[in-house]
């Protein structure tokens, strides 16, 4: 869960020239039902993180506000009442122990979650981007150099850096950004090897060729002639990636070393939750439900948006089409 | 034995860790005293001698060397092993937080300034092998304790015997070159006497000699750091099974204890089965399910956490098998004077008022296993307990009070502090605890940052006196039951450490504390002395050095079979010597 999802990489070896308009793969993506439902999902998610204050304000919760009178003090903190201690006030429970409103405490924990995993993927896609295209279009030095590089970096254990990153940085740095740079700059791996191989097979095709010897540097090719090209598969790529930055998040909330109390994250409820999940078991189902519901959503919507964005899908025969689209044309083809 | 694979596995943060004692078990109370009759199946029913003892713990016992282990009786296995010159009052409550002979005739007696003490040993005392025990042993005991090499003892006696800051154990060549030098300021007249030399008054001298560093060790049987694979037994038990550094352990009967020489031990179980390395969550659900083996199980290291306890609720057959207990124990905010803005005894005081003790103990695991502190002693007589609340919160705290005082210590519109915590989720010095901390603040204008470290690194910040954090989670808990093992570290300016750990957070260095505490030590007389040392809290109190949270209470189950639980105030858990399962 630690290590960047590389066996799923993108659409094949060969070569993507660009891939349909935008409007095209749009449309191709309308016409999957499990990606329409993935967005809304995911869509629905995001307004709701974004709104979190909106609905702390509706509610009249603030995340961090102590309820003693709410759980039962004798009994280990056990909310009262059942369901966790649901109730008009607090529609989805509160929190054992502290009597935390749950529901602005998911929300807000999902502030934490997408904005960290967002910002990684970015940070992945970006580092990645500029080591692979240094890989591919520089000289055999530099290209050994990153190459070796970025190996170290796939082999490095995530996880257990970063918790030692986590643990050195001074405790004033603002946390949501230091998991980002985290996670970010060592997760990047992938997405260069990607663009490496690519790149190298984009640079010997005759439209780039043809923009070397009009005299154009290698950053203006880059950017004029392959970037264009490589959307595809980075985009598809970045779709892989994020799901797996925010099991990366949570897995270092979890472990202590993510956000800091009281800023609630999903990682960090699921830690406090874990011994509860027989006394109240709606505190460990809410974010581990959630948690599991936006993964396999970024992850649907992920595969969709890699089948769209296949330039073959356009052209592919419609009939017997198959979800495990790379799988079938491998097999039909020589 | 049943399998275990439907149960919660749960990571072993989990687990009450509680740094203090070796950790033994509890429960409800029933008398002490054996009584033989005729036993009914279950729990009910006089106990009866003979069966198999299971003890499912999380620790493994990988000390069991007698010069090791710190606590009383090195906690509750090893005193079924080790004999001591005095020991623990095997019983319930109060009661059990006294001081009684074991291989000694009495208590110890003093010269009259306490300087120097004097025991003599019963008669008829054996070792494992039939051979006797004599006061050369016990001599020979503490002697090796001294080596470098069995270091973990309390650090007491290194203090307190003449001589004994500069002795380096009887296997180190002296600085004359001779080997097996033993300590002149232990005397042992003839084989029955021992007489111990100090060099200052130690009127608490008899709780010492609960420690195991003063349980007899036959020198021929010494084989230095091995020793601990098989301890000679002078208890009534001997071990026979060590396994995997004390993962397992099986004791079983010493032929030549004399239970007429041991008023203390009842000994019931034929056998006892130490199997360690278990989760905490694998530990209660193995307890509570009790079947097989399992019946006639305790632990001894693992007690019940929140959710546990809210799962046992309304289940009146589990309900009755938790046996509760109380240890001296405080969990309190230390401040570092020296850091500002706590150098203002105002804004000290002005924490003190704030603090919402209701949500802290909701934050440590509710009522049941935290009760409120006001005071840095633990609610017990024999700590010298005297009430005092000098700056009354109740029970959500007074942040009308504390605005008040803020403002007459110059911060009109609040200030912002940092809280230093641990992120070990052990409900005391934890991000919950920090949390609920930072809430009740909040609601005084006080901004609380959290520094959330890791353990290891947390204690070595609050016990580094050139680096302690301003305001940080603290905890103390007693060595033996009295005043002197509290209040000494704490606040006792000679025992600020700068190169080693320091627990006078607050480096109080006062002439007048110190004076007194030197005072009190002259006392033999442990009643006189523990009036002194309340009334000394409450004194030190008033300066606001700390702000007293909690004094946890120790939940723990035993298997459906079990009886005869005792827990004494001193250790709060289940003495594992008293457990019958038959």
């Amino acid at each position: 869960m630690t290590t960047a999802p590389t066996a799923a990489a993108p659409a094949a070896g060969t070569t993507t020239p660009a891939a349909g308009t935008a409007r095209q793969v749009l449309r191709r993506l309308r016409h999957r039902p499990s990606a329409v439902l993935a967005g809304a999902v995911l869509a629905l998610l995001v307004l709701l993180a974004a709104a979190a204050p909106l609905v702390a304000h509706l509610t009249g919760q603030d995340p961090n506000a102590f309820h003693d009178d709410l759980v039962d003090s004798a009994r280990g903190g056990v909310p009262l009442g059942p369901f966790g201690g649901a109730s008009a006030d607090h529609w989805l429970g509160v929190e054992p122990g502290t009597g935390r409103d749950l529901l602005t405490r998911l929300l807000y924990g999902a502030r934490i979650s997408l904005l960290v995993a967002l910002g990684a993927t970015a940070v992945q896609v970006a580092v990645g981007l500029a080591a692979g295209l240094a890989a591919g279009l520089g000289n055999r030095l530099a290209d050994t150099f990153i190459s070796r590089l970025t190996e170290v970096m796939l082999a490095l254990p995530m996880l257990i850096l970063a918790i030692a990153l986590t643990a050195v940085v001074p405790a004033g740095f603002p946390r949501p950004l230091l998991l980002i740079l985290v996670i970010g700059l060592l997760g990047w791996g992938g997405t260069a090897r990607v663009v490496r191989a690519q790149t190298l097979t984009l640079r010997s095709l005759d439209f780039v060729a043809a923009a070397r010897l009009a005299g154009n540097g290698p950053l203006r090719i880059a950017r004029r002639e392959l970037l264009p090209s490589l959307a595809a598969p980075v985009i598809t790529y970045a779709a892989i990636l994020l799901p797996a930055n925010i099991v990366v998040e949570a897995s270092l909330s979890f472990l202590g070393v993510g956000v800091k109390p009281p800023t609630p994250s999903w990682g960090q409820m699921l830690s406090t939750a874990q011994t509860w999940f027989r006394a109240d078991p709606m505190y460990v189902l809410l974010p581990a439900g959630l948690l599991f519901t936006t993964v396999l959503a970024f992850t649907v919507l992920g595969e969709a948006v890699r089948t769209a964005l296949d330039p073959r899908e356009s052209s592919r025969l419609r009939v017997g089409r198959t979800r495990g689209g790379a799988r079938s044309r491998k097999e039909r083809t020589p | 034995m049943r399998p275990q694979s439907r149960i919660s596995r749960r990571t072993a943060a989990v687990t009450v860790s509680l740094v203090l004692a070796g950790g033994l078990a509890a429960c409800g109370p029933e008398s002490g005293d054996a009584a033989k009759g005729a036993g009914k199946a279950g729990a009910a029913g006089a106990p009866q001698k003979g069966g198999t003892l299971t003890v499912l713990n999380n620790e493994p016992q990988s000390d069991f060397d007698p010069a090791r282990l710190y606590t009383s009786g090195g906690g509750n296995v090893p005193s079924l092993v080790f004999r001591t010159l005095t020991t623990r009052n095997r019983e319930n409550g109060a009661a059990g937080t006294q001081v009684v002979p074991d291989l000694a005739t009495d208590t110890g007696r003093p010269n009259a300034d306490a300087t120097e003490w004097t025991y003599t040993l019963k008669d008829g005392l054996k070792y494992e092998d039939g051979t006797p025990i004599t006061s050369a042993d016990i001599k020979y005991g503490i002697e090796r304790s001294f080596a470098a090499e069995l270091s973990g003892g309390a650090p007491y006696l290194r203090d307190w015997l003449v001589g004994g800051d500069t002795y380096q154990g009887p296997y180190k060549a002296a600085s004359d070159g001779k080997k097996g030098k033993g300590l002149a300021s232990i005397l042992v007249p003839d084989a029955k006497t021992i007489v111990f030399k100090l060099r200052k008054p130690e009127g608490e001298f008899p709780f010492v000699a609960t420690q195991t560093q003063f349980a007899p060790v036959p020198k021929a049987k010494d084989t230095g750091v091995k020793y601990e694979e098989h301890p000679v037994s002078s208890g009534p038990y001997k071990v026979t099974a060590n396994e995997n550094d004390g993962e397992r352990l099986v004791l079983e009967r010493n032929p030549h204890w004399d239970p007429k020489t041991d008023a203390e031990r009842k000994a019931y179980p034929d056998k006892v089965d130490v199997r360690s390395g278990l989760d905490a969550a694998v530990i209660n659900q193995r307890l509570s399910t009790s079947s097989g083996a399992d019946a006639a199980a305790v632990t001894t290291d693992t007690n019940l956490g929140p959710a546990e306890l809210a799962q046992i609720g309304g289940n009146k057959e589990l309900a009755a098998r938790v046996g509760t207990g109380h240890f001296g124990y405080v969990n309190y905010l230390a401040f570092n004077p020296k850091v500002k803005p706590f150098d203002n005894p105002k804004v000290r005081q002005a924490i003190s008022y704030a603090i919402n003790r209701t949500s802290v103990i909701n934050a440590a695991g509710g009522s049941a296993l935290a009760e409120p502190a006001t005071t840095f002693l633990p609610e017990q007589a024999a700590f010298g307990f005297t009430k005092y609340d000098h700056f009354p919160a109740g029970k959500t705290g007074d942040p009308a009070k504390a605005k008040a005082l803020l403002k007459e210590a110059g911060h009109p519109d609040g200030l912002t502090v940092t809280l230093t915590h641990s992120t070990a989720q052990n409900r005391q010095t934890s991000p919950e605890v920090a949390t609920a901390v930072q809430q009740a603040l909040a609601a005084a204008g006080i901004t609380v940052k959290l520094e959330g470290l890791e353990n290891n690194a947390f204690n070595e910040r609050r016990w580094d006196a050139k680096n302690t954090p301003g305001f940080f989670l603290s905890r103390w808990g007693a060595d033996w039951p009295s005043g002197a093992p509290f209040l000494a570290p704490i606040f006792d300016g000679r025992q600020i450490v700068t190169d080693g750990s320091n627990y006078n957070h607050a480096q109080l260095d006062d002439p007048a504390v110190n004076k007194e505490i030197d005072e009190i030590a002259k006392l033999t007389d442990l009643a006189a002395a523990a009036k002194r040392w309340g009334a000394l809290d409450s004194k030190i109190g008033e300066q606001a050095l700390d702000v007293p949270l909690f004094h946890p209470v120790y939940k723990r189950l035993v298997g459906k079979d079990v009886k005869n639980i005792v827990i004494s105030d001193w250790t709060g858990v289940l003495d594992i010597s008293q457990v019958a399962v038959k």
